[in-house]
């Protein structure tokens, strides 16, 4: 039997059924906490902003309107609510490349969990909205309509942004001798 | 760069997988005449193949039943979920839910970085009596202080993968007890008083402070998914002197 989607265990929870809630999250709760952590750089932060996240769609559960897809609707509220936090804790500035500094230099190969390391760095050099072009993208996998849509902008804007945000991370990494 | 910005768009277009045709055969045609065409496009393609290799992160363990605990019912009230589930389900020693008794519990979490509102509300739900054990539950020792400022016990219990740790103390003056657990896939999961109020407690991750005064009863949840092996140690202060120091020690086979 297939699984049932997004918009048919929204309409089940919206029922009260536990066991549609415990779909969801299983569908969600990773990328969330993923999307969340890449935004904010702290598995703790990660953990608090991605309970928000859920109580906010459970509290909201009938404001859904099933015409949108239900993965832009949980990834906008994450993202949202990533920035909140960084505003909140007074880190929504992003840091300049001395913080994002790694333990590589140029002369040292590059592992791939330091590059790994190195990139999750550097994302933190990037301003919010540019960090999160990157995550859509890159650890959600969303196309550029579906970016489109979860921001609520142009997708020529998300071009844009896209490679504005490619270019800065590449400069950073190129800096710290990581590309 | 001489290349024109149309170039930079379709190259980052092929390597998203969201050019047309029309675009590839004006890329391909661009590119087999520009070297400096194809070096941008090998950098931002190994770019972008670090982003996307880039691993993901495991959630904390506990977080799937916290969430679940702070999903609202809806409709009729539904079973308790997860963890009361499964501590409703068996016998669990004295921390039955017995409200009927008339043990008025009152729950006192004051701050804490690792609870959530789903966790408090499992205590909520859990608590009802801190009565003397009518069941076979593991017990896994005690700690006996027999101090000036301080006497009682601490005892350490579990059912299922719930640590409990259970404070039967009586105290002259305040008394602050950490009761720290090093493992960090354990994870604090409430707090129940038999008294109205006389004690407080603070969670952050690897332990638990405590601020009584006065003859009190209460017990701290604490969830051990793996049920692994694990240490308690508790420190009890006063006046800002430590008067006492034990270890409370699970271990599966106990």
């Amino acid at each position: 039997m297939s699984e049932p989607n997004d918009t048919k265990l929204m309409e089940r929870c919206n029922n009260g059924d536990p066991q549609a809630f415990e779909m969801l999250l299983a569908r969600y709760e990773k990328p969330v906490f993923n999307a969340a952590y890449r935004m904010l750089n702290s598995p703790d932060d990660a953990r608090d902003v991605t309970q928000t996240v859920f109580l906010k769609v459970f509290e909201h559960l009938d404001q859904y309107d099933p015409k949108y897809r239900f993965f832009s609707w949980i990834y906008r509220i994450t993202l949202n609510e990533s920035i909140n936090w960084l505003k909140k804790t007074n880190r929504l500035d992003v840091l300049d490349g001395e913080t994002a500094d790694t333990a590589s230099g140029p002369e040292q190969e590059a592992s791939n969990e330091q590059l790994s390391e190195g990139m999750q760095a550097a994302l933190k050099t990037i301003s919010p909205d540019y960090r999160a072009v990157i995550v859509l993208k890159h650890l959600l996998g969303c196309s550029y309509q579906e970016i489109s849509d979860v921001l609520e902008i142009p997708e020529k804007k998300v071009k844009s942004r896209l490679y504005t945000a490619r270019q800065l991370l590449q400069e950073t990494l190129t800096e710290h001798g990581l590309h | 760069m001489t290349i024109d910005p149309k170039y930079f768009e379709l190259i980052q277009a092929d390597i998203d997988g969201e050019i047309d045709d029309a675009g590839r055969a004006e890329l391909e045609s661009f590119l087999a005449d520009s070297e400096e065409g194809r070096a941008v496009y090998e950098q931002l393609e190994t770019l972008c193949r670090s982003l996307d290799g880039m691993p993901p992160v495991e959630p904390p363990p506990h977080l799937r039943h916290v969430l679940m605990n702070q999903a609202p019912v809806r409709s009729a009230p539904q079973p308790p979920s997860g963890f009361l589930r499964r501590v409703f389900a068996g016998p669990i020693l004295g921390y039955v839910g017995m409200f009927a008794a008339g043990v008025a519990l009152t729950l006192a979490l004051v701050d804490s970085t690792q609870i959530s509102k789903g966790a408090f509300d499992d205590v909520t739900s859990l608590v009802g009596a801190i009565a003397d054990s009518e069941f076979a539950v593991p017990e896994h020792g005690t700690v006996s202080i027999d101090k000036s400022e301080l006497a009682g016990t601490v005892t350490l219990r579990s059912t299922g993968p719930i640590l409990i740790v259970d404070f039967d103390l009586s105290a002259r003056q305040p008394v602050e007890i950490v009761a720290a657990y090093s493992d960090n896939t354990i994870w604090f999961n409430g707090f129940a008083q038999l008294e109205s109020s006389g004690t407080s407690i603070a969670a952050e991750s690897g332990a638990v402070t405590l601020n009584m005064d006065g003859k009190r009863r209460y017990a701290v949840y604490l969830n051990n998914p793996g049920m692994r092996p694990a240490t308690i140690d508790l420190r009890f202060t006063a006046d800002g002197q430590v008067i006492h120091e034990a270890r409370l020690s699970f271990s599966k086979s106990d």
